[in-house]
C-alpha cells in the first residue's frame, strides 16, 4: 500500500496540518496529527558495540549481500513505556557487546541521554532500557477488544533526524502470531523503525515492533511485521526491570524450509536446508520430500510440527524422504539427531 | 480564529472519511476471511457453498485428496477438478462440503487503478497452527500486465503485500468479491523471497471464462488462434501495417485451419477482440488467452478502408481430438475403435493391469452401457476402482480398472 504508506512528513508545526489538504488525502491530516502527538513518546536508540554476532548474517553467498541483511549503522527506535524513564525496544536493537556508556537515547525534543540496558526477552524480542528522566509522555493503551484484522494502524519510528518521527500506515493483518505474543501488521517495518510503537490512528499503543533481524525469512518492509502485545510486555515488566535476561525455550527442529510447490507424492517438499542444521548433518537435501518422521506420516508442515512436539532434543529419529531419481521417486531413510533451537 | 475553525471542520470531515474506510475494511475482512482456504504451503479461496475452491496450479499440483484447512482449523480433503498449468489456476472441490462460507467472483474488468483491495493469504505459513489468515491492504497498481512462463498474460498488479504462502489466495475488492488469484511477486533481494510492492493476480474474468472447462475436468489449455501468423503493427520490414499501437497485423493465413476458415486475410489489422481494444502483440495474446481452447471469439479487423467482424474458433479441432486421444492412450493405455473394440494395450498401463486384451469389446462400466469412447470416458472417475464388462471369445468378463489420476503433462 505504498501510496498511502510511508508518510514521512517533513514539514513541522502547523504547515504539516495544512499541507496534506492539497493532496486531497483524508488520511494525511490524521497521520500528521498522530505524528505530532504520539511522536513525543518515540525515542531514537544508538548503540556502540565491541562485538555484534546477531547483527551479521552467516557465511557464504548471503554474507556478500550485507547491505540488505546486516544491521546497518545509525539509530533504531524505542518507545516510552513508563513515564519514569522506562523505554521499551526490540531486543535485537540492543543485542551484542555494548561498549561502556555506549547506549544513547535521543528524546523527541532532541536531547540525548545515557541509557542502561535492563532486562531482555529473547522469545518476544523485547528489551527494557532505563534513562534518568521523569515525566516522559506515555501513550494511552489500545483496547484489544476493539482491535481486529483490518484495523488501520500506524508504525512510528525515528528518522535519522531524531526530532522527526516516521509514520508508516498499515492494517492489522492478524491478531495472534508468534505463539499469540504478537500481532501482525502490513505497515512496512525495517531495521530503523523496529522497536517503535504500533499504534491505532488515535495514537493508542498496540505493541512494540519486533522480530526484524537478519535471519527473519520475512525480511524487511515486505508487508509482514510483528508487534509484541502490551499485555505480554506487562506480564514480564517486573522481571525486565530487575535486569533478567530471559532466554527462549528451545524446541526440537530439523532446519528445513518448506517449498510452496506441490510434489506428486504426499509430504513436505523442501525448498531449502539450513546450514549446519540437523537435517543437513543427516544428509537431507533440497527438493527431497519428507514423508515420515519416527513412524508418523507427514502430510503438511503442520503435521511435522506436531510430530516434532512429541520428541525431545537429543532424540534420534528415523526420517523418511522421497528423493527424485532418474526413474521416479525413491524412498530413503535417514537417522537424525534432534537439536534444539530457540523459537523465533 | 477563522483558520482554527476551518481546520477543525476539515479534520472532522477527515475523521468521517477515515471512519468510513475503517468500517469498510472491517466489513470486508469479516466477510471474506471465513472463505479462505489454507492449501498446503499456499492459499486458496472457497467460491461456492458446496466447496469449489480456487488456487494456483503451482500450489495444488494435480494430486487428489490433499489435506486443506479453513480458518479455525476445520479440515477437508481437496480434489483437483480442472487445472491450467500454464495460466497457473486450479479449480478444486472440497470433499463432503456443504454450506461453506464462500466468496463470489467479482468483475475484474470493472477494476480501476488506485482502487483499494485486500489480499488474504498465509505468508511464510505464519497462520499454521492458529489457522488465522493474514490480511494485507493496498491498491490496484496496474492492469493487464503481461508475463509468460507461467502465463500471467492479463495480470492485475497490486501493492497489497503478497509473499511466499500467499500464492493461490484471493485479491478482493472492498465490496468483498474475488477479483483475482494472487500468484506471483517481483523480488529484488538476493536469496530472500520477500515482496517489494509488486504482486500479480490472475483476473477473475479470465477464471470465469475457464470455469466451464475446469468443471468438465482435467487439463485446460489457453485459447490460441491456429492458422494465422501475426506481426506488430508499425513493423518497418512490412508495408501498410499501420503504426505501433494500432493492433496486430495478419502476416500469413493457413486456409485449412480455423484462422483461415474464419476469413482472415493477409494484411488485416486486428484491433479488437471481444470488445477489448488490442494495442500490440502482447495484449492480443493476453486477451485471446482470456478464453480457453474450444471457445469462439469475435474480433474486429481493419481491411483497407473497411472494418469487418470475424468469428474464430480457438485451437484446432483436429489437434484437440488427436491430443485427447493421445492423452487417453497414455492415461489408460488403450483406446477403442468405433465398434468399441479395444486396440493395442500398453504394457504396465491401467488397461494392462485390468487384464484388458486387444480385441475385447468394451460394453459396460459399473453396469452402465457405453456406446462410444466419449461416453466411456465420461463414466470414469479419476482414482476410482471401476468394473469394466467386456466381451471376449463370446463370453462376458468383468475386469477391475483402476482409473488413473489426470496427468499434468501431455
Amino acid at each position: 500500500m505504498n501510496l498511502l504508506l510511508a508518510y514521512l512528513l517533513l514539514a513541522a508545526g502547523e504547515t504539516s496540518f495544512l499541507a496534506p489538504a492539497e493532496g486531497d488525502d483524508p488520511l494525511a491530516a490524521t497521520l500528521a496529527k498522530l505524528r505530532q502527538a504520539a511522536g513525543k513518546s518515540v525515542v531514537a536508540i544508538e548503540v556502540e558495540r565491541d562485538s555484534d554476532p546477531d547483527g551479521i548474517t552467516g557465511s557464504g553467498a548471503v554474507a556478500q549481500h550485507r547491505d540488505y541483511y546486516n544491521r546497518p549503522k545509525g539509530p533504531t527506535s524505542g518507545v516510552v513505556y513508563e513515564a519514569g524513564g522506562f523505554i521499551l525496544t526490540s531486543r535485537f536493537n540492543v543485542s551484542g557487546g555494548i561498549r561502556k556508556n555506549g547506549l544513547k537515547v535521543t528524546l523527541w525534543d532532541g536531547r540525548q541521554v545515557a541509557g542502561e540496558l535492563l532486562g531482555t526477552d529473547e522469545q518476544r524480542d523485547i528489551a527494557l532500557v532505563k534513562i534518568a528522566e521523569t515525566e516522559l509522555p506515555v501513550l494511552p493503551r489500545a483496547d484489544y477488544a476493539k482491535l481486529r484484522p483490518g484495523t488501520l494502524v500506524a508504525l512510528l519510528g525515528r528518522s535519522p533526524d531524531p526530532g522527526q518521527a516516521t509514520v508508516n500506515l498499515g492494517i492489522l493483518s492478524a491478531m495472534n502470531r508468534m505463539n499469540r505474543m504478537s500481532v501482525q501488521t502490513d505497515a512496512e517495518m525495517n531495521y530503523g523503525n523496529a522497536g517503535g510503537p504500533l499504534v491505532t490512528l488515535s495514537g493508542e499503543l498496540i505493541g512494540v515492533a519486533c522480530n526484524i533481524k537478519p535471519e527473519a525469512v520475512w525480511g524487511q518492509s515486505g508487508g509482514v511485521g510483528f508487534a509484541c502485545k502490551t499485555a505480554e510486555i506487562d506480564g514480564l515488566l517486573e522481571r525486565l526491570k530487575k535486569g533478567e535476561r530471559i532466554e527462549a525455550p528451545k524446541q526440537p527442529y530439523l532446519g528445513i524450509r518448506p517449498g510452496e510447490g506441490n510434489p506428486d507424492v504426499e509430504g513436505i517438499q523442501i525448498a531449502d536446508v539450513m546450514k549446519d542444521s540437523p537435517a543437513e548433518k543427516a544428509g537431507i537435501k533440497k527438493e527431497d520430500v519428507l514423508v515420515e518422521l519416527a513412524g508418523v506420516m507427514l502430510t503438511d508442515f503442520e503435521s511435522l510440527k506436531e510430530a516434532l512436539e512429541s520428541h525431545k532434543i537429543g532424540d534420534e529419529v528415523i526420517l523418511k524422504v522421497m528423493r527424485k531419481a532418474k526413474d521416479g521417486w525413491q524412498e530413503k531413510s535417514f537417522t537424525l539427531k534432534l537439536e534444539g533451537k530457540a523459537e523465533q | 480564529m477563522t483558520l482554527a475553525l476551518a481546520l477543525s471542520l476539515f479534520l472532522a470531515q477527515d475523521a468521517e472519511k477515515i471512519q468510513d474506510l475503517q468500517a469498510k475494511l472491517h466489513a470486508v475482512v469479516e466477510k471474506v476471511s471465513p472463505a479462505y482456504v489454507f492449501f498446503g504451503n499456499g492459499s486458496g479461496v472457497c467460491i461456492s457453498p458446496d466447496g469449489y475452491a480456487l488456487t494456483n496450479f503451482h500450489v495444488s499440483g494435480d494430486r487428489q485428496g490433499q489435506r486443506v484447512r479453513m480458518p479455525g482449523g476445520r479440515q477437508f480433503l481437496a480434489d483437483i477438478v480442472g487445472f491450467d498449468p500454464l495460466g497457473d489456476i486450479s479449480l478444486c472441490k472440497l470433499r463432503d462440503a456443504k454450506d461453506l462460507p464462500f466468496c463470489e467472483l467479482g468483475d475484474s474488468d470493472a477494476l480501476e487503478m488506485g482502487q483499494h483491495v485486500i489480499a488474504v493469504g498465509n505468508p511464510f505459513l505464519l497462520g499454521n497452527g492458529s489457522w488465522e489468515p493474514t490480511i494485507t491492504f493496498g491498491i490496484v497498481s496496474a492492469l493487464h500486465r503481461y508475463m509468460d512462463n507461467p502465463g500471467y498474460f492479463d495480470a492485475i498488479q497490486t501493492d497489497a503485500q503478497i509473499n511466499p504462502g500467499n500464492s493461490g489466495g484471493p485479491l478482493i475488492t472492498m465490496d468483498g468479491k474475488v477479483v483475482g488469484i494472487n500468484g506471483r511477486i517481483d523480488i529484488r533481494r538476493f536469496m530472500n523471497r520477500v515482496n517489494t510492492g509488486i504482486g500479480y493476480a490472475i483476473p477473475s474474468r479470465q477464471i470465469q471464462r475457464y470455469m466451464e472447462a475446469f468443471k468438465r475436468g482435467g487439463r485446460v489449455f489457453e485459447g490460441f488462434i491456429e492458422g494465422i501468423e501475426i506481426g506488430e503493427c508499425g513493423d518497418a520490414r512490412y508495408d501498410n501495417v499501420g503504426e505501433y499501437g494500432d493492433g496486430v497485423f495478419v502476416a500469413r493465413v493457413d486456409a485449412g485451419l480455423p484462422g483461415g476458415k474464419a476469413g482472415f486475410e493477409p494484411g488485416d489489422i486486428i484491433f479488437e477482440v471481444e470488445g477489448y481494444r488490442i494495442s500490440n502483440a502482447n495484449r492480443f495474446h493476453g486477451v485471446v488467452s482470456n478464453w480457453p481452447e474450444g471457445a469462439t471469439v469475435r474480433l474486429k479487423v481493419r481491411r483497407k478502408a473497411e472494418e469487418k467482424e470475424l468469428k474464430v474458433f480457438l485451437g484446432d479441432p483436429a489437434k484437440i481430438l488427436e491430443r485427447k486421444r493421445a492423452m487417453d492412450a497414455t492415461d489408460l493405455g488403450f483406446t477403442v475403435n468405433a465398434k468399441m473394440v479395444v486396440g493395442p494395450v500398453a504394457p504396465g498401463s491401467a488397461g494392462a493391469k485390468a487384464d484388458l486384451k486387444p480385441g475385447d469389446v468394451l460394453m459396460r462400466v459399473d453396469g452402465r452401457r457405453v456406446g462410444s469412447w466419449t461416453e466411456f470416458r465420461a463414466c470414469l472417475r479419476p482414482g476410482a476402482e471401476m468394473t469394466l464388462t467386456v466381451a471376449r471369445d463370446g463370453k462376458d468378463l468383468e475386469l477391475p480398472l483402476k482409473v488413473p489420476r489426470p496427468k499434468t503433462d501431455e
